[in-house]
């Protein structure tokens, strides 16, 4: 029997896109506050209010946060924050064992000009978009701590789909296709443990650059992506 | 110098209004109304109006802010700790931006020691030691707010110390009461505050050094919670309880 994943922000950026890899494997329940872009089937949840949270995961054996606002003063407290505390108080509240979050690359911007950035602490400062997803991240490592609630946090920054034509120009930095985030949330879902309950990983699909590892998420998850990108970014010669 | 403190109403406000009000011009700021007194004025305003505390900043020198919980809090659980879990994170977030614009210079921010309390006894607990904070909403928010502070200093020229208060009583009131190694005065903890007020490093190139991080403990004997870098404040605690724990202050 499929596991049962709660997929919150089903709607937006990020979701609709990996959905299709991941129907196949799991009993996916997709939320949102607004419609599915591809016309699909969705509850309505607002990660601000716990009830719904909390209904919407029952019965669920996993839960995809993949909620988010950027820029707002206030909403991106209210879902990157609060919206985090309350999916991690549904999980301990429900035992359920399995959480995936994401975290934006703006936890790692005190490292836009080192190379081999493996696994760093964050280094947000105080915008909006990365301060919230900041304490949003800390909440989920206090919760796997004191629930054992396995909880893994991918952090990219950009979003593709998968090249299919030679690109004149170079791979956007830290930037993952469609196809190895499925993939990496996959081995996420289904990994039996990561030590200390919690984990951060880079994820990205260009080992060109030798600036953002991804050592870590070999290691722990098994992951590689899934095609070699650099063939579609080499400069005619 | 003219300074704001936030959560004025609470106890610990109240303990570091006394403290400052002979040197300096206080402004009282809570949601709930507070007798001013001497060499002070209030301000009733939340947290989280942005408005109203760009106002309430005008012509401050130095904030100190408690990070203590209202006074009426909800009675439904979830709604206080959603509650805490705003002011702590947004409206430390909104307090602190409100001060840079308002081109405030030092800030003070009152944390916690029971962010360690996961610690066992047989350990001396310095700031060297990761936090392991609990998931119960009135640790886990101020150290929340901690995070909040210090991701300030990082992007702004402003001195920002945060102190990490143990459990706060009065020494005569815990009389006859077992002992607590988290146990701190109020009026300790107030002079921690004064003495955090003097540091100024918004002028260094690096924000570790516009950032301090101070345990405030009481100077028992054997201590778990060790305070001396507070020290370098001119943190001299009074309080002892020697009923307690006996002995000479290490």
């Amino acid at each position: 029997m499929n596991k049962k994943v709660l997929v919150l922000g089903a709607a937006g950026l990020i979701a609709p896109n990996i959905t299709a890899y991941l129907d196949p494997h799991y009993d996916l329940t997709l939320v949102d506050i607004k419609p599915h872009p591809h016309g699909r089937p969705i509850g309505r949840v607002d990660v601000t209010s716990y009830e719904q949270v909390r209904e919407a995961a029952r019965g669920m054996d996993a839960i995809m946060n993949y909620t988010v606002n950027r820029p707002d003063p206030v909403l991106s407290f209210k879902v990157n924050t609060l919206g985090a505390w309350h999916v991690l108080k549904a999980a301990a509240e429900l035992g359920i064992k399995k959480i995936l979050h994401s975290g934006p690359q703006t936890v790692r911007p005190g490292y836009e000009y080192d190379f081999d950035v493996d696994d760093p602490p964050p280094i947000v400062g105080s915008g909006y978009y990365g301060i919230t997803k900041y304490l949003g991240r800390e909440i989920c490592q206090v919760y796997a701590r004191a629930y054992q609630i396995q909880t893994i946090s991918f952090v990219f920054n950009g979003l593709e789909s998968n090249p299919t034509l030679p690109v004149a120009g170079d791979f956007p930095t830290f930037t993952v296709t469609w196809e190895d985030l499925a993939h990496a949330c996959r081995l996420a879902l289904e990994v039996e443990s990561v030590p200390n309950y919690f984990q951060e990983f880079n994820l990205h699909s260009y080992l060109g650059h030798q600036k953002y590892l991804l050592d870590k998420a070999r290691r722990l998850l098994g992951f590689k992506p899934q095609r070699e990108w650099t063939a579609f970014h080499r400069r005619p010669t | 110098m003219r300074v704001l403190i936030t959560g004025a109403a609470s106890r610990l406000g109240q303990a570091i209004a006394s403290r400052l009000r002979e040197r300096h011009q206080l402004r009282l700021l809570d949601s709930t109304p507070v007798e001013p007194g001497p060499n002070a004025t209030f301000v009733q305003a939340s947290l989280t109006d942005p408005q109203a505390l760009w106002q309430a900043l005008r012509n401050i020198d130095a904030v100190v802010h408690t990070g203590q919980p209202p006074a009426e809090l909800p009675a439904d659980e979830l709604a206080r700790d959603q509650l805490l879990l705003d002011l702590a994170t947004r409206g430390t977030h909104v307090l602190f931006l409100a001060a840079v614009e308002a081109g405030v210079k030092r800030l003070v921010y009152t944390g916690t020691l029971e962010v360690l309390a996961d610690y066992p006894d047989d350990v001396y607990l310095s700031e060297m030691w990761k936090p392991l904070p609990p998931p119960t909403m009135p640790v886990l928010s101020r150290y929340l707010g901690e995070l909040t502070c210090r991701e300030f200093a990082r992007d702004y020229l402003v001195s920002i110390t945060a102190l990490r208060l143990g459990r706060l009583v009065l020494e005569e009131e815990v009389a006859g009461q077992p002992g607590d190694l988290m146990w701190l005065d109020l009026r300790d903890a107030a002079q921690a505050v004064e003495c955090a007020l003097q540091r100024d490093a918004s002028q260094r190139v690096w924000w570790t050094q516009r950032w301090g991080l101070y345990h405030v403990a009481a100077p028992i004997a054997n201590p778990k919670f060790l305070y001396s870098q507070a020290t370098h404040l001119g943190y001299k605690p009074e309080h002892r309880f020697a009923s307690h724990w006996g002995g000479e202050a290490p």
